[in-house]
């Protein structure tokens, strides 16, 4: 079976580590894109760190402002078994990615077993004209939208009324909102960094803070991708900071602005693009004359990149640590089957690293 | 290997060895003197002090609440030059591998994170198995988990919470266990806003007390080495101190560990109903033999306070500085972080000033120990200059004059004269904190102990000489060398691993699938996961 190829080349896996290594050395300014498991990104991190890299969640936008809710101001947070456990009033603020149906779908269908005595079956609204859920194909939802309003107007709207205010335009069934919070013993907002923007996220958090005043609600966070928050996770403990940290100095530094990947590759920052990807087809093809290394499950080169190496799939056909939504923290992941044995990134990256002057293994 | 460290002054309370003398080691254990006296290498440790390696009790370096605190502080951890060759990561600002570093470079060589969720124990782990150099341990958080709750509010036998504290401890890796502000995170759940020691949580009908107490008898009857460490009610409230006073009393004559007691020894005098009651409290642990407790103290500057008092965390956030905080609602605790400076004005110097008296006025340094809850009352770096304070009563005058003395005129500070010798530094930082833990190996020089050694030189400066130590060994490898990390190597997290009781298993699965349509697997995880070569050491129960 092949495993590695330059160009469109089949070459023996050694010869495509050495050629990746050569490309990393020559590079003065290379740029990782994630989508791999906490110890892929533990690897692909330190090996960021010796070879200058900036690094970054593949298609990381959504990643990135869930990561700037907490970078810039915070907010409150619930476990998703507590979620699920506790929530008496679901409020779902803006459209959530398909990833996340199936466990929506659960909560709003089984009723809270720790909100008091004899729980009542869940109340859920959909905050915002567009935000569909016809996934909830049995629970009974109402709509808050405000004519006219996006979902950040809508949620204004809402934070304003709930605060006494007087709007121009009212959301539509706002008193049985109000009166859902008013009875609620915890209220949760379910939301996403893919649908909602930076002042959505917050007016969400505004609106969370004041109904704390006197009652309880929090936020449960459903990550635009799980796999890039569990990344943000791992990044965050080894270097200090989230996703979109760069090393083009020595040091690690974050600046979401500067080290946004595609950004980098969109206007010529950068001069060579490795790509770790759970699948092929996520691989976009890369500016014009930028050399790409891609690292992925697939028995074919890569359209366009310079090497392919073919790794395994995390949780599939090797163990893993992954985020899970499911239970808001890092799982272990079991292979479902081995038989293709191919290697995880992590072992190599590991291998690249060791084919880099001084041939240091990395720290992880 | 055979090495000789000579010259030195070895300071060992635990073997009697005080004096200048040879400390050998052999690979990774401390030896006799061999009959020959040939070294393979010898470490000149003339003028300096030889030690064995300091462990820290409390000290929040990994898990959930630690990284989300990095997450909402990038502005604080900047990383500062481009690392040593031999060291990755090592200048990246609060990261897991600068924490082994810098403890290292002080001479710690072992660490326990206090505070772990058992339900992100993988996360905690993974955190902890990228901090080098150092050996780790963590306490599991019970008392405001659902399963434990129902079963005291249904008057399960002690057997069955034993076999659930059990099996919580072997399948979350972890070294003993906590209570944190026991019934108040679920409290908080219901709306409650504040919750003292014989208030009871809403649903459960159960009392604070009542959850201690269970928790207590479980962990003594399991024959967990390390006894209940409790997280009292009422963190940081002026009056918190009759809780403390509560707590202590709640013992019982069967061991208790109350964690940072700093941040309760307050009174309610003075006009602004905030006075030292550090004197009051330290005379209370003199007297009951079966607590122990570590202070928490406050150093001056900026820091974050992470917790997993979710709702003492609640009632901070508007003292957050920056004015940004993080509230969650985990499945038993959960969190809060909530940045927080320090500062010179009456509350700053208060704490200060009472952390310093009960260090001082708390007599036995085998049940002091040294922390500052990192990073709640400032982060571990300022430990140097904290054993300045200690072993100095000219530097206690020094930094006294810089504060508000109308603060010191709350405390007894000004009047005490004591200062701790050496020999009590290596009891407090490592004879102590072994004995606690049940490490056995560790804390004292004696052949057939770990060789886990730290030297430093001897100097005016006693924060210079805590700082930067002259040589330090992990395992028997120098890791340090004039203050500077000479090679990663890697620890292992130290756990107890009790055998889960089958019924137990049977009922937790059950559980888990009804109440959160999940298996139990989802809850545990492989050693293997964690990608270290043996990243487990495990740590005997007491029979
Ligand atoms: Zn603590």
């Amino acid at each position: 079976m092949t495993v590695a190829w330059i160009g469109d080349r089949d070459v023996p896996i050694t010869q495509a580590i050495e050629r990746i290594a050569e490309l990393l050395v020559s590079s003065l300014c290379p740029v990782f894109s994630l989508d791999t498991d906490v110890h892929g990104t533990r690897a692909a991190i330190a090996l960021a760190e010796r070879v200058g890299a900036a690094y970054d969640r593949l298609g990381g936008d959504g990643v990135a402002r869930e990561t700037a809710l907490l970078t810039d101001r915070g907010g409150f947070f619930v476990a998703p078994g507590e979620a699920r456990r506790r929530a008496d009033v679901i409020v779902i603020a803006g459209q959530l990615p398909a990833a996340h149906h199936a466990l929506v779908t659960e909560i709003a269908a089984t009723p809270p077993d720790l909100a008091g005595e004899a729980p009542k079956p869940r109340q859920v609204f959909l905050v915002g004209a567009e935000t569909q859920a016809a996934y909830l194909r049995k629970a009974k939802t109402m709509r808050l939208a405000c004519a006219g309003a996006d979902l950040n107007g809508t949620l204004a709207a809402l934070r304003a009324q709930c605060a006494g205010r007087a709007v121009t335009k009212p959301v539509s069934d706002f008193a049985r909102f109000a009166q859902a919070m008013a009875e609620a013993r915890f209220a949760v907002f379910l939301f996403c960094g893919e649908m909602l923007d930076a002042p959505g996220l917050e007016m969400l958090q505004g609106l969370i803070g004041d109904l704390n005043r006197k009652s309880r609600a929090s936020a449960l966070h459903l990550p635009a991708s799980e796999a890039g928050w569990g990344s943000s996770l791992a990044s965050t403990w080894m270097t200090g900071f989230p996703l979109r940290t760069g090393f083009g100095r020595g040091q690690p530094e974050f600046d979401p602005w500067r080290y946004d990947v595609s950004r980098m590759i969109e206007e010529g920052e950068a001069d060579l693009h490795l790509c770790i990807a759970a699948s092929g087809d996520q691989i976009a093809s890369s500016r014009k004359n930028l050399p790409l290394v891609a690292i992925t499950p697939t028995d074919r080169p890569i359209a366009g990149a310079a090497v392919t190496l073919a790794a395994g799939q995390p949780g599939v056909s090797h163990d893993a640590v992954v985020y899970s939504s499911r239970v808001g923290t890092l799982v272990s992941k079991t292979a479902e089957r081995r038989a293709d044995d191919l290697p995880d990134a992590a072992s190599l990256l590991r291998s690249i690293a060791r084919q880099l002057p001084g041939g240091k293994a990395l720290p992880c | 290997m055979l090495t000789r460290i000579t010259g030195g002054e070895i300071v060992d309370p635990v073997n009697g060895r005080i004096g200048q003398g040879d400390l050998w080691i052999e690979d990774e254990t401390i030896v006799a003197a061999p009959v020959d006296g040939r070294a393979d290498r010898t470490i000149d440790a003339s003028g300096c002090v030889v030690m064995a390696g300091a462990i820290d009790i409390h000290s929040h370096i990994g898990g959930g609440n630690v990284n989300t605190a990095r997450l909402l502080l990038p502005e604080h951890h900047a990383a500062h030059a481009p690392r040593p060759a031999n060291t990755p990561l090592s200048n990246a600002g609060w990261s897991t591998f600068e924490t082994g570093c810098l403890y290292a470079k002080m001479g710690f060589t072992t660490v326990v994170e206090p505070a772990m969720s058992p339900g992100s124990a993988l996360h905690t782990h993974l955190e902890l198995a990228d901090i080098p150099i150092i050996d780790k341990a963590t306490l599991a958080i019970l008392g405001n988990d659902d399963f434990l709750l129902s079963m005291i509010r249904d008057n399960a036998s002690p057997q069955m919470i034993e076999d659930y504290v059990a099996w919580t401890v072997g399948s979350s890796r972890a070294l003993g266990v906590k209570v944190i502000n026991a019934g108040a995170a679920a409290a908080f759940k219901e709306n409650v806003r504040t919750f003292s020691f014989d208030d009871v949580v809403p649903f459960y009908g159960v009392s604070s007390r009542r959850i201690v107490k269970t928790l207590q008898a479980a962990v003594t009857s399991l024959g967990v080495p390390h006894p209940l460490h409790v997280h009292c009610n009422n963190l940081g409230a002026s009056g918190a101190a009759e809780t403390a006073a509560e707590t202590i009393a709640a013992a019982e004559g069967v061991p208790m560990h109350l964690a940072h007691l700093q941040f309760y020894s307050y009174g309610t005098e003075g006009k602004r109903k905030f006075s030292s009651e550090a004197a009051r409290l330290a005379e209370l642990v003199n007297s009951t033999p079966e607590i122990t407790i570590d202070i928490g103290q406050v150093m001056f500057g900026q820091t974050v306070t992470i917790s997993s008092d979710v709702l003492r965390q609640f009632s901070a956030r508007g003292s957050a500085n920056p004015k940004k905080t993080v509230i969650f609602d985990g499945d038993g605790n959960g969190g809060g972080v909530v940045p927080y400076r320090y500062g010179k004005d009456f509350y700053g110097s208060l704490q200060w000033a009472i952390g310093l008296e009960l260090f001082l006025l708390i007599n036995d340094p085998w049940r002091v120990f040294f922390t500052t809850d990192h990073p709640n009352g400032a982060p571990f770096t300022a430990y140097p200059d904290l054993f300045a304070l200690l072993m100095s009563r000219d530097a206690r005058k020094e930094a006294a004059a810089g504060v508000s003395q109308k603060a010191l005129s709350f405390s007894t500070l000004g009047s005490i004269e004591r200062e701790y010798t050496f020999e009590e530094i290596a009891i407090m930082t490592r004879a102590a904190p072994a004995k606690l833990l049940g490490l056995k190996d560790r804390g004292h020089l004696g052949a057939g102990a770990l060789a886990d050694v730290a030297v430093y030189r001897k100097g005016e400066d006693i924060a210079q000489m805590f700082r930067s130590a002259a040589f330090v060994f992990k395992n028997g490898d120098l890791v340090v060398r004039n203050g500077e990390i000479e090679n990663y190597r890697w620890g292992k997290a130290l756990r107890l691993n009790p055998p889960p009781d089958k019924a137990m298993v049977r009922r937790l699965d059950a559980y888990h699938q009804e109440r959160y349509g999940l298996s139990l697997d989802w809850f545990d995880f492989p050693d293997s996961a964690i990608q270290r070569e043996q990243p487990f050491g495990e740590v005997s129960c007491n029979t």
